[in-house]
């Protein structure tokens, strides 16, 4: 014990005593170099899990959420872009992006678990996963739409007059996106609530 | 020229008689026609379009706006969809029109009301649901009673219980409306014409009945080569069970439905809520001449 002590306390007073080998200007280099790499390293593996690829590597995914969502207009379209899961379900900005990067470690339990690992399982918990997710959205306003939709970039001229009287009537009522559009990528579940819709 | 005298005085006198007992019909040039166009409504009763989970224009209507506020510009399209079975109409009928764009007119005279109808017969061979009439005209007016009635109008009366919607179970129950009742106003009045000949003079409250109206003076209707002509002439006040008293100056609640191709019950297209006004602005107005 009074070993590690020692060895801890050494190392310390070494990270604490000024350097006499090194020039300052190379240890701001190298201290610059190895932050880059780090911050680098950090956020291409933050990338790699925002990634379609990624998102579809476990079956529980790929095998339901995203065979709905390929019939949906976010996967093709008359222009060709395409909205990934992540444009979706992953904030943008970087601390909300932290936040739900730090969230998501609850799917990687559920799927050490096994939470969904069959359609009868995924069907059974579905509605909570939605419900779950209906609320951040609504608790955010709908940030991940408003990444590429905004009320004031919309024209109404353009819209079927449906569309156009609804977008007027969710801004006069101060509504958000999602008030509105559960289900555009994934189908409604059943027992639905009818305070979620309508 | 003393004889010829007398029997054209004998002629006019006649003619004026004849003229005032059968109320003569108005001039329908005069009387513009505004474009409605009928869609085919599939199964979607009152339930399903109060229904948010299953219709998003729920939200919109609770919050004030009419069915037509939101569709009247897609109405065709909207038929279309129903009509082929794409959408909430599990026994499509083959060859069935989505739309039938229809020509209304409205007049009076002060005593009677005279609505015109014409559209171009659409294509047809399904099921002879009704054998007798190959095409009935049913109108419907509500006097400002009934809630909501002035943004779905005839939608207040479809149900998904009644007779041929696909979850009924009691083949005699007709339309209806939520809450009617005749004595207290909360009832549509309802005139029909059918080809056959017939015209129905009634209403709908609790229940659908088709007699007990005394305001409707005469219903006809012929087919002038592909197009149907049908013209509702009717008694401003009404004075009989079911009849709304029409009177000058106020809109009404109107809407109409065709049921074409022999079709029955709810295989009809239908009118999204409209208002019919006398001498009142409204989207039909009947103008007195």
């Amino acid at each position: 014990m009074s070993g590690n002590d020692s060895s801890f306390g050494r190392l310390w007073r070494a990270l604490r005593r000024p350097s006499a080998k090194y020039s300052l200007v190379t240890l701001l280099v190298v201290g610059f170099v190895a932050g880059i790499v780090f911050w680098g390293g950090f956020h291409t593996v933050v990338e790699a899990t925002n990634t379609e690829a990624f998102c579809i590597g476990c079956h529980e995914m790929r095998e339901n959420v995203y065979e709905e969502y390929k019939k949906t207009i976010h996967y093709t379209n008359r222009t060709g872009v395409r909205a990934v899961c992540s444009d979706c379900h992953v904030p943008k900005e970087w601390g909300p992006k932290m936040l739900r990067k730090i969230q998501a470690t609850r799917e990687v339990w559920g799927k050490i678990t096994g939470s969904i690992d069959t359609r009868e399982k995924f069907e059974a918990k579905r509605l909570a996963l939605a419900e779950n997710e209906w609320k951040r959205m609504k608790a955010n306003n709908s940030l991940e739409c408003r990444n590429c939709h905004s009320m004031v970039s919309m024209d109404s001229e353009k819209q079927k007059q449906r569309a156009r009287k609804q977008h007027e009537l969710a801004a006069k009522s101060g509504e958000t996106c999602i008030d509105c559009h559960k289900g555009i990528a994934h189908q409604k579940p059943q027992g639905m609530k009818e305070e979620d819709e309508g | 020229m003393q004889k010829m005298f007398t029997a054209s005085t004998v002629g006019l006198v006649l003619a004026l008689g004849a003229g005032g007992a059968m109320a003569a019909p108005p001039d329908w040039s005069k009387a513009p026609g505004k474009k409605i166009t009928l869609l085919y409504p599939g199964a979607s009763p009152m339930e399903w379009i109060l229904k948010g989970t299953e219709h998003g224009g729920a939200r919109g209507l609770k919050k004030g706006e009419s069915c037509a506020s939101c569709h009247d510009e897609e109405a065709a399209d909207m038929g279309k969809k129903m009509a082929t079975g794409q959408k909430i109409e599990p026994k499509p009928i083959k060859g069935k029109a989505g739309s039938i764009p229809v020509t209304v007119q409205a007049a009076h005279d002060g005593t009677n009301l005279y609505l015109r109808f014409s559209w171009k017969q659409p294509a047809g061979g399904g099921e002879k649901m009704d054998k007798d009439n190959a095409v009935k005209l049913a109108v419907m007016l509500e006097d400002n009673k009934i809630e909501r009635a002035n943004l779905s109008a005839c939608w207040e009366t479809c149900h998904q219980d009644s007779r041929t919607m696909p979850d009924a179970k009691d083949d005699k129950k007709t339309k209806y409306v939520k809450d009617g009742d005749l004595k207290g106003g909360k009832f549509f009045d309802l005139i029909q014409w059918t080809s056959k000949g017939a015209k129905h003079d009634g209403y709908v409250a609790d229940k659908r009945v088709m007699e007990g109206g005394k305001g409707l003076v005469d219903a006809k209707g012929e087919k002038k080569g592909d197009e149907w002509v049908v013209v509702f002439t009717r008694k401003l006040a009404g004075g009989g069970e079911g009849d709304i008293a029409l009177a000058a100056g106020k809109t009404y609640n109107f809407g109409f439905a065709i049921h074409d191709d022999h079709t029955s019950g709810r295989f009809h297209h239908v009118s999204l809520n409209y208002t019919l006004g006398i001498d009142a602005k409204a989207d039909v107005n009947a103008v007195k001449q």
